[in-house]
């Protein structure tokens, strides 16, 4: 039975086959690509820089900063200035932060029977677009992170801005996601205590209970997260046991059969990228306790995304306090890049997961590039003796329409896993 | 209106999704398919039936093998552009072809246009389209065009089909960095207020048909304020390549502001450079 997915930035075809009453297999087609990496062959290294944010409409900013800091790989030695580097965490961060957003009110909510609130997802994602606007110029597709720093050069006017935006963001996710203090909910570490305030959130978690899908969207419970910042930690875990001595050659991208989307193992095994993971690897009291409790499934997942957004408004405030206005946004790189014949990689955290860059240079003009993106770790389309993370997540169910919501807390983003 | 989405980025989509006044937009419009924002009618629908609808929004490169819901995109335009009574391209790629012109998808262009050359496919649709170019494109120009329409009020259109309320300006017009053009100071450096970046860093604005600079980016904002070189993203040149640098021909850079001939400019050039202006050479915040 082939379902047509849509409103994933693109569509995408499920097929699934029952056995018996049980979906034992899902085949995930996704059937368009762009093939961004051919485009960039032969061009000047910059241009990556303008053309890479359209990898995606959604999460442009993070292909920005995975390319940016791929070529400054390129160096053997460059440097950037500590301003550079936070005020570029920060614009990645606010980008998490309205990618959240979008997809609790728009594709979330919905899917559990509510009215899609668009001005919900508009509002706050507006003010992180502004905050971006203003170091970057605009949001979307804003290519304002060069090699060698940033392109702006922001006053301590601009930082009062930036920190409405913020408040004004965190307002809006006290009166309407959870309604409680942030500082409260940061520290939290019981679910019960969600369970029972008022909000959106909670809202539906007690739905996911009442409708007993506790059991739903389990996967491998194995998780990766390669972009690393001042909040993030890399790493791997699987179950309770966490490792950080985890290495990107160890990535591998296969060739799909079935689907323009291309699989990415580690060491052969699929793993679950996203908010989730990193709040396993970071240890997240409150995402620990929901794992704890209901294990990798939809619940932990919902919660995880959802409460990484005050998680984020808040250390981003943090950085703020850090930014040195006396420091240099940009410093030139001691070799012009049209000279440079290298190669070299990236990784951060994109709203759905970790995002890998990997370019190789001769003589400044891009010979080879590759991008792995988060969507497909998670909706890899493996085999039935080897399923994909996505896959795993959707077999044992017994209808589809469960299996749509379940396939769609992974945060599906057809233009990304295609690329 | 139904927003029909072709090789594309979605991009346009989410630039729209920062129109600020979004309640009352959705209180005036109403989507028969958006696709992210949920309308009546699912994609199967859209393509399997025709849905009575005004105005059709075409985002992305058009290509002859293209699908959406396994229907070639070509054959949902010819089948919706017969019933509606407007079309748009939103964004650079429907307009000329934009980036995506140069994935591997055949006879990829703009509904009119392959980058600058007029096309035949859609000749036929010529009176029904006005095209709202960028990559993306500004949420206010989409939103007003489209009120615009809903109004009746008669727009006057480019050569490219844009809307002379919003094309008629170029990305120069209000930059901030105005003042270092004029005399040209071009010692800018990134990560600074300070310097035009039309003499080293390629900018385009000054042959750039939009209104970045009128019409602030989220309200706030645009690149050249910013310190970022315009890249060109509502031409039908976009995007150009080694976007970083001015191309020159002996000194004299190769794209010159829009109606400015080379010796005009030589001689413009020999003037400006006669005055130094202590106070566009210093920091700007300096004594
Ligand atoms: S930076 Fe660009 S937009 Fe600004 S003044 Fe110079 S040429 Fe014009
Ligand atoms: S400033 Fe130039 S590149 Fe930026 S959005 Fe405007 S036209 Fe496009």
């Amino acid at each position: 039975m082939i379902e047509l997915i849509e409103k994933i930035e693109g569509e995408a075809k499920l097929n699934f086959s029952f056995a018996g009453e049980e979906i034992d297999f899902v085949d995930i087609e996704f059937m368009t690509a762009r093939n961004i990496e051919k485009i960039l062959e032969g061009k000047s290294a910059l241009d990556a820089l303008v053309i890479n944010p359209r990898v995606c409409g959604i999460c442009g900013h993070a292909h920005l900063i995975a390319t940016v800091k791929a070529l400054e790989d390129c160096y053997e030695n460059i440097e950037i200035s500590k301003k550079a580097e936070i005020i570029r965490e920060l614009t990645l961060t606010f980008e998490l932060i309205q990618n959240h957003f979008k997809w609790f009110y728009l594709t979330m909510r919905p899917l559990f029977g509510k009215k899609q609130e668009v001005l919900k997802a508009t509002y706050p994602t507006q003010l992180m677009a502004k905050a971006i606007a203003v170091f970057g110029g605009q949001y979307p597709h804003t290519s304002y992170a060069i090699v060698g720093g940033v392109v702006c050069d922001i006053t301590e006017i601009d930082i009062i801005k930036i920190k409405h935006y913020i408040e004004e963001t965190i307002k809006f996710f006290e009166t309407n996601l959870v309604q409680a203090d942030t500082k409260d909910f940061l520290v939290c570490d019981n679910v019960d205590k969600v369970l029972k305030k008022n909000g959106d959130l909670p809202d539906i978690l007690r739905e996911i209970k009442k409708k007993k899908y506790l059991d739903h969207g389990k996967s491998y419970d194995r998780f990766i997260a390669f972009g690393e910042n001042s909040y993030f930690t890399k790493g791997k875990s699987h179950k309770t046991i966490t490792t950080h001595n985890i290495s990107i050659d160890y990535v591998k991208e296969q060739d799909n059969l079935n689907s323009l989307a291309k699989n990415v193992t580690y060491k052969d095994k699929y793993y679950e990228v996203g908010p989730l993971a990193r709040a396993m690897i970071n240890k997240v009291p409150l995402v620990k306790d929901s794992h704890r409790r209901y294990g990798d499934n939809i619940f932990s997942r919902i919660i995880a995304r959802v409460c990484e957004i005050p998680q984020l408004l808040n250390h981003s405030k943090e950085l703020l306090e850090k930014l040195d206005l006396s420091e240099p946004s940009y410093i030139e790189p001691n070799i012009d890049i049209s000279q440079i014949n290298a190669s070299g990689e990236s990784a951060v955290e994109a709203a759905r997961g970790s995002l890998i860059h990997k370019v190789e240079l001769e003589n400044g003009i891009i010979k080879n590039y590759e991008i792995i993106t988060p969507t497909q770790w998670n909706l890899g389309n493996g085999t039935r003796e080897n399923l994909g993370v996505s896959q795993q997540a959707m077999v044992g169910l017994k209808d589809v329409k469960t299996a749509e919501l379940v396939f769609k807390t992974f945060d599906v983003c057809s233009v990304c896993t295609t690329h | 209106m139904l927003w029909l989405s072709s090789i594309a980025c979605n991009g346009n989509t989410h630039s729209f999704l920062n129109y600020p006044f979004m309640e009352q937009f959705l209180n005036d419009f109403e989507f028969i398919y958006h696709p992210v924002i949920d309308s009546n009618y699912s994609l199967k629908e859209i393509v399997s039936e025709t849905i009575a609808c005004d105005i059709m929004l075409i985002e992305g490169t058009i290509s002859d093998d293209f699908k959406r819901a396994d229907v070639l995109v070509v054959d949902i335009i010819k089948k919706y552009a017969k019933i509606v009574k407007k079309i748009v391209t939103v964004g650079t790629c429907a307009t000329f072809g934009g980036i995506f012109k140069e994935s591997d998808y055949e006879n990829a262009t703009g509904l009119h246009f392959d980058r600058n050359k007029p096309i035949d496919s859609f000749k036929n649709l010529l009176d029904k389209t006005i095209s709202v170019s960028g990559c993306p494109v500004h949420p206010e120009t989409l939103v007003n065009t489209l009120y615009a329409i809903k109004k009746s009020v008669d727009l006057q259109l480019d050569n490219f089909l844009r809307p002379k309320e919003f094309y008629a300006y170029t990305v120069h017009n209000g930059c901030t960095r105005n003042e270092y053009f004029e005399y040209k100071v071009d010692n800018h450096k990134y990560g600074e207020l300070e310097g035009c970046m039309f003499y080293d860093h390629g900018c385009q604005a000054p042959f750039t048909h939009a209104s970045c600079n009128k019409t602030l980016w989220n309200e706030v904002n645009s690149k050249t304020r910013a310190g970022m070189p315009c890249v060109g993203c509502t031409e039908p040149t976009f995007p150009k390549e080694n976007l970083f640098n001015t191309k020159k021909n002996m000194g004299i850079p190769q794209d010159l502001p829009i109606g400015v001939g080379k010796r005009t400019y030589l001689t413009l050039a020999g003037i400006t450079k006669a005055f130094t202006i202590d106070r566009l050479e210093k920091k700007l915040f300096d004594d």
